[in-house]
């Protein structure tokens, strides 16, 4: 039971990362982007190549062994060396989130001298096809990340022994906790209200002064960086990369569904959204013997299911069971000024 | 030598202010079709000029070449003797020279006081890396949204700092236009037909307020708009625009003596 | 230099790649909203193509079939995205819209494949029916079929719309859809008709796909990238232009990526990467595409 319960926080975790940064592009700055997963991938790459032939280096192991290729034998190789050094272990840990951080920061920023010069509409189609290039990559190159069959790696809290495998989900718990900090309080500050107005008309923020490309450029590249901190969360906790897991289906349009039913533009709608269907997707998997009612395989229900709730939530209430709230001079000027008028 | 055609009519010690705007043998076309033909005209620091003319006569097409909106087919565009011609929308504003929309152009879901506050110029709050530590923008902030009430104020709309802007009437929307423009402490503000649509009353209010402005901080005008009788009063010069060319220019009292300019007007 | 069953592979996939950038462009240009079922739709039929050959019928019975099923998915596709855009949802809503029926399709694709290994007892979930097709002068047939299909469709698409009341009909709602309805012309009826009409195309194209390639419910997914690289390079409106770029498209993935694989045998994995390349350098160096190329020079003279 404890399991489970760590099981779903620890994704509703990664999916509240997924989903916030969702927010931030499209509820906030109002970029339309339906390739979410590219970071993801990108991040979930970097994990799968470099922790493990870092260590395999520092340890100086046999030179003819190949992380990718002799896969099961170096983690268990490593998965002994790891498992009495904790300073390690967190150092590979630390420095793949840096590493990730800082190629997707670099990338959003890059994607996004295509990216927006296009419409809106194209802008979602070029990022969606760039992220199933990247998985298609992904799948065909047997040296980065295991390809088809995907590869194991290692774990950063095998030293924590009995509890080698509580560490990573209450890692990426505290991780999330950050990151939701991060983006509430740059939604609240000023800058929320600026992407709201780039947002809301373009032209009209490039005629108060605002750099708009510069401003969608760092959004692109912040989010990015998020959802590349999201990818190497999701694969250590998984202990596997296997990239043709990164589906749009799954990185994509539930984050996407999680964001509209919550309420596109509110975090805290967001938020509850991302919980609600992470429990309900979980409990689905779970509990797939209480579906044996059903005349086909039950992973076949969930984008059905998706798609009906989409479906509902479009016709019957496109903002969202949260809808975007503006706050009230007054609440402003006492809660965040700390002004008394 | 363009300044020389200059005669201001309701402030006379205006005439020797040396020019803020210059617009130099500026064209626009839209296919083969002139919405401007070399037009020539400057605008004095601290004066307010008069744009008028037909509809259709290029008067918004202008405003969107000064403002960076349209790159200019042919000529230059000098603001406080700097070269704006090729210049970012952004940057134009960030010198000081800003606009308003004849078609209000709100954030829609933005409350009016935000709309008016997303128009603070450097805000550190409105850094990425900034934004995460209040203490370093909150003083900031704070003088901003004094500075909103005041705009509410001087543009009438104190009760609807909560509203959305989404909301608004077409007349509290040109009011928002004016203020977001106020926000900006401005050198030279474009102003595209900003009492259409208001009462006499509050139009008379805030063109006596944009000479206070003037007086006050000594901001230029250029201003677009139909309703004489009520705008005529306020302004320091005229220049008149018929199918993208300049026909006339002259101090108001010699604009109204032209009797041939009604014509171009009915027509 | 370059061996026959590139060549001949290249070209089948050309006439349909190129047939669905077209159908493709058209419902964009109708609807202004890209429709990312489009693929799926198009793919649907493939399992008609299955069950075809499988209950020992040729795979080409399939084709009126295919474009039934095609034409009917897009309508109901258009009747709901339609719907909401009345209702005043946002770009990003109708788009979502267009997912809900890719999901479904997909879904269904799935479950009809699991279906069809209960009773067949094969794997479904990946194939390819090139062993049930037959040869015209030593040449697979598909060729044929899929050329004339794709040139006969464009030149009778090209009459239609020159030469028909519906076509100008059309073409006006393409122009500028609220004068056209301003003008009395049914706007609704037009488009459900194109939409049904495209739909069809589509699923006739994507039935003709196993004949020639394996097949998998993910090809939609993957084609999806070569269709939008079409669009992207033949010029994003411009209807006669997403033909070009299908063409274009479809050479260098399998043409240019085989010259390179002699040289660097791993490059061939990589096909559909390559469309991807394609367009984001088109996107960057000429964002109008052919079209706008084409126009230029026009212009120029
Ligand atoms: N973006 C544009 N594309 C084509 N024609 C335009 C565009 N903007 C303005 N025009 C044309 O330029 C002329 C001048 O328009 P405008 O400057 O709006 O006139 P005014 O503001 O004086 O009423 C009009 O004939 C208008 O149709
Ligand atoms: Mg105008």
């Amino acid at each position: 039971m404890i399991d489970l319960i760590i099981d779903i926080i620890a994704f509703f975790c990664i999916y509240a990362i997924i989903t916030l940064s969702l927010n931030f592009q499209q509820g906030y700055t109002g970029i339309f982007n339906l390739g979410l997963y590219f970071p993801i991938i990108v991040g979930a790459i970097i994990t799968a190549y470099l922790p493990g032939r870092l260590a395999m280096i520092i340890y100086g192991i046999d030179s003819k062994l190949d992380f990718s290729a002799n896969n099961a034998v170096v983690v268990s190789i490593l998965r002994s060396k790891l498992s009495s050094d904790p300073i390690m272990s967190i150092m590979l840990l630390v420095l793949t989130m840096a590493i990730v951080a800082l190629t997707c920061y670099v990338l959003g920023f890059l994607s996004a001298y295509p990216a927006l010069k296009l419409p809106a509409d194209y802008l979602a189609l070029f990022m969606l096809c760039a992220s199933e290039s990247l998985r298609v990559i992904g799948m065909q190159t047997d040296w980065l990340a295991g390809g088809v069959m995907g590869i194991t790696i290692v774990n950063p809290f095998w030293w924590l022994g009995g509890f080698s495998y509580y560490g990573m989900p209450v890692f990426t718990i505290l991780a999330t906790l950050f990151i939701i900090l991060l983006y509430q309080r740059m939604c609240d500050s000023p800058l929320g209200r600026l992407l709201k107005s780039i947002r809301e008309n373009e032209l009209t923020a490039e005629s108060v002064g605002k750099d708009v490309n510069k401003i969608k450029r760092t959004t692109l590249a912040f989010s990015f960086t998020m959802l590349g901190l999201a990818g190497v969360l999701h694969a250590f906790m998984m202990g596997a990369v296997v990239v043709g897991g990164y589906t749009r289906v799954d990185f994509s349009f539930w984050p996407w569904l999680m964001m509209i039913i919550g309420g596109t533009g509110n975090n805290i709608g967001v938020f509850l959204g991302t919980f609600g269907l992470v429990l309900m997707r979980r409990i689905m998997i779970v509990g797939k013997h209480y579906f044996w009612f059903l005349p086909f395989n039950v992973v076949w229900f969930e984008p059905i299911l998706l798609a009906i709730m989409l479906m509902v939530t479009l016709i019957f209430r496109p903002e969202g069971i949260l809808p975007e709230k503006s706050p009230r001079i007054k609440d402003y000027m006492r809660k965040v000024l700390k002004l008394e008028s | 030598m363009v300044s020389q055609t200059l005669s201001v009519g309701q402030n006379p010690s205006l005439k020797e202010n040396k020019p803020i705007l210059i617009v130099d043998n500026v064209s626009k076309r839209f296919g083969s079709f002139y919405a401007l033909q070399n037009i020539f005209l400057t605008v004095p620091e601290k004066s307010i000029v008069l744009l008028i003319g037909p509809n259709g006569s290029g008067k918004t097409t202008l405003i969107n070449c000064i403002s960076g909106v349209y790159k200019p087919d042919g000529g230059k565009i000098l603001f406080n003797e700097k070269d704006i011609t090729k210049m970012q929308i952004h940057d134009i504003v960030r010198i000081g020279l800003v606009r308003s929309f004849q078609v209000p152009a709100p954030f829609k879901k933005l409350t009016v006081a935000e709309n008016l506050l997303v128009c603070g110029q450097n805000n550190p709050g409105e850094n990425f890396l900034r934004s995460l530590n209040r203490r370093r923008w909150r003083v900031f902030e704070r003088e901003l949204v004094e500075r909103m009430f005041k705009v509410l104020r001087t543009v009438g709309l104190e009760d609807k700092a909560d509203t959305l802007a989404g909301e608004l009437s077409g007349g509290q929307l040109k009011l928002l236009e004016l203020g977001r423009l106020l926000m900006m402490n401005p050198k030279m503000m474009l102003l595209d037909e900003p009492i259409g649509g208001v009462n006499p009353v509050l139009a008379n209010k805030i063109l006596s307020h944009i000479i206070d402005i003037r007086n006050e901080f000594g901001a230029s005008f250029m201003i677009v708009e139909h309703r004489l009788d009520i705008v005529m009063k306020y302004v320091d010069y005229v220049y008149v625009l018929s199918k993208g060319n300049l026909i006339a220019s002259g101090s108001p009292t010699e604009i109204v003596e032209k009797k041939e300019l009604y014509d171009v007007y009915l027509a | 230099m370059i061996p026959l069953p590139i060549l001949l592979t290249a070209l089948v996939y050309s006439f349909i790649l190129s047939l669905l950038a077209m159908g493709f462009t058209l419902q964009y240009i109708t609807l202004s909203v890209p429709n990312l079922a489009y693929a799926t739709i198009a793919f649907a039929s493939t399992y008609l193509t299955l069950t075809f050959s499988l209950m020992g019928l040729t795979p080409y019975v399939t084709m009126p079939f295919a474009f039934i099923l095609g034409g009917a998915i897009s309508f109901m596709l258009y009747k709901f995205v339609s719907f909401l855009r009345d209702r005043g949802t946002s770009i990003v809503g109708l788009m979502m819209a267009t997912i809900v029926f890719d999901l479904i399709i997909y879904a269904g694709m799935n479950i009809y494949a699991d279906y069809l290994a209960t009773v067949f007892k094969i794997y479904a979930g990946s194939f390819s029916l090139s062993e049930f097709d037959f040869k015209i002068f030593s040449f697979p047939a598909v060729l044929f079929v899929s050329g004339i299909t794709s040139i006969s469709l464009v030149v009778f698409f090209t009459l239609m719309l020159v030469k028909t009341k519906f076509g100008v009909a059309m073409r006006a709602v393409m122009e500028n859809y609220n004068l056209a309805s301003v003008h009395g012309i049914n706007t609704e009826r037009i488009l459900s008709t194109a939409w049904f009409f495209v739909g069809g195309l589509a699923g006739l194209s994507g039935s003709l796909y196993p004949i020639w390639f394996a097949m998998d419910p993910w090809v939609g997914a993957r084609m999806f990238i070569s269709i939008f690289a079409a669009c992207v390079v033949g010029g994003l409106r411009s209807i006669y232009g997403s033909l070009l770029g299908g063409f274009i498209i479809a050479f260098s993935e399998v043409v240019v990526t085989y010259l390179f694989s002699i040289y660097f045998p791993w490059v061939w994995a990589y096909r559909s990467v390559t469309s991807m390349v394609i367009a984001a350098i088109a996107l960057v160096e000429m964002p109008s595409g052919i079209a706008g190329l084409i126009q230029k020079f026009r212009g120029g003279r």
